[in-house]
C-alpha cells in the first residue's frame, strides 16, 4: 500500500468524523448494531438525511451494512480509526525533528571538516577587569 | 518490494543527507555524537551504555524540563544487526535508569504501545551524500490484542460524541 493511498484514506476518515451527527451515530453503533430507523430515532432529521450521513461513514469504512437481514442493520468497523491512532504515527513528528537535528549536526561537522573532537572548555580568564 | 508484508504498525521516514554514509554512521554509533542530536529539543540526552556489537546493550536517558520539574525517561535495548556503514538495527524498550524494562502502561503510555520496538537505520551512498531510511516498528509478538483496542475505541467514540 502506498503512502498516498494511506493519506487519502486518513483524509476520508477525518472528514467523516468532522460532523456532530455522524459522531453521534458512531457513538450509538459502539453499543451494537442498529437499523437505520433505530439510528434516526433520537434525531430531528429525515430518514434520507440520516441515510446520507451513513453513506459517508460507509465510504470511510467506519460503518458496514449487513446483508443478513432485510432491514440491513448498520455495524461499526473500527479499523480505519486504528490507522489514525496507531502508536507508530505518534513517533513520526519526533523522528522528523530528530533527523532535522542530525542534518544540522552533520553540516556543522562538515564545515569544520576535521574529525569531531570533544569540545574543549576555555578557561575563563578574559572576563577579569 | 516487500511493502505488502511491511508491518502496519511502523513509521518509515526517508531523508537525503549531505554527508557520506561513514559520517552518518558515526552519528548513530558514537555515544557522544548520538547524544548531541537525539533530543528532543530542550532535553538532555545521556548515553549510559552503547556497546556496539550484536547483542550489545544500549541504555539512553532523556531529561526534560517540565513545569513540574525535571522528567527522566530511559530506553534500554540491544543491537541486533551491525553492517558498517550500511545497516543498523536495535531494539528499544522503556526502562528505569538501570535498564530494567517497563511496560508501556507503567510509563503512562497508551496500552496499545508495544513493549519492545525496533529501529532500523539503512544508509546508502547517493551522489556524494547519503540516503537514510529509518523504520521504527513494533515487535510483532507484542502487537495489541483486539480486546484492548475495542475498549480504547469505545472511549474514543464516547469522547467524540461528547465533543
Amino acid at each position: 500500500m502506498t503512502a498516498m493511498l494511506d493519506d487519502d484514506r486518513l483524509s476520508e476518515t477525518f472528514a467523516a468524523l468532522a460532523n456532530t451527527t455522524r459522531r453521534a451515530l458512531l457513538a450509538r453503533l459502539a453499543h451494537g448494531e442498529a437499523s437505520v430507523n433505530e439510528l434516526a430515532e433520537p434525531f430531528d432529521l429525515s430518514l434520507p438525511a440520516i441515510s446520507k450521513h451513513l453513506k459517508v461513514l460507509e465510504r470511510a469504512g467506519l460503518v458496514v451494512r449487513s446483508r443478513r437481514a432485510q432491514y440491513r442493520p448498520c455495524e461499526l468497523d473500527a479499523s480505519p480509526l486504528r490507522d489514525v491512532s496507531s502508536w507508530a504515527e505518534a513517533y513520526r513528528p519526533l523522528w522528523e525533528e530528530r533527523l532535522d537535528r542530525l542534518d544540522d549536526q552533520l553540516r556543522q561537522l562538515q564545515r569544520s571538516s576535521t574529525p569531531p573532537e570533544p569540545r574543549r572548555i576555555e578557561p575563563d580568564q578574559e572576563d577579569r577587569t | 518490494m516487500t511493502e505488502d508484508t511491511r508491518p502496519r504498525d511502523a513509521v518509515v521516514i526517508e531523508r537525503e543527507l549531505d554527508a557520506p554514509p561513514e559520517l552518518v554512521w558515526r552519528m548513530w554509533t558514537e555515544a557522544e555524537q548520538f547524544a548531541a542530536w537525539y533530543g528532543p529539543t530542550g532535553a538532555t540526552v545521556s548515553v549510559r551504555r552503547m556497546d556496539l556489537a550484536v547483542g550489545g546493550g544500549r541504555l539512553v536517558g532523556m531529561t526534560m524540563q517540565t513545569p513540574d520539574g525535571p522528567m527522566e525517561m530511559w530506553f534500554t535495548g540491544e543491537f541486533r544487526e551491525i553492517v558498517e556503514p550500511e545497516r543498523l538495527v536495535y531494539t528499544e524498550a522503556m526502562s528505569d535508569a538501570e535498564g530494567t524494562a517497563k511496560t508501556a502502561a507503567e510509563m503512562g503510555m497508551p496500552d496499545d504501545h508495544p513493549v519492545v520496538t525496533e529501529v532500523t537505520v539503512e544508509l546508502t551512498a547517493s551522489g556524494g551524500g547519503t540516503r537514510l531510511v529509518l523504520t521504527h516498528a513494533g515487535v510483532p509478538a507484542d502487537s495489541p490484542g483486539a480486546m484492548g483496542w475495542k475498549m480504547a475505541l469505545d472511549k474514543l467514540v464516547a469522547h467524540l460524541a461528547g465533543a
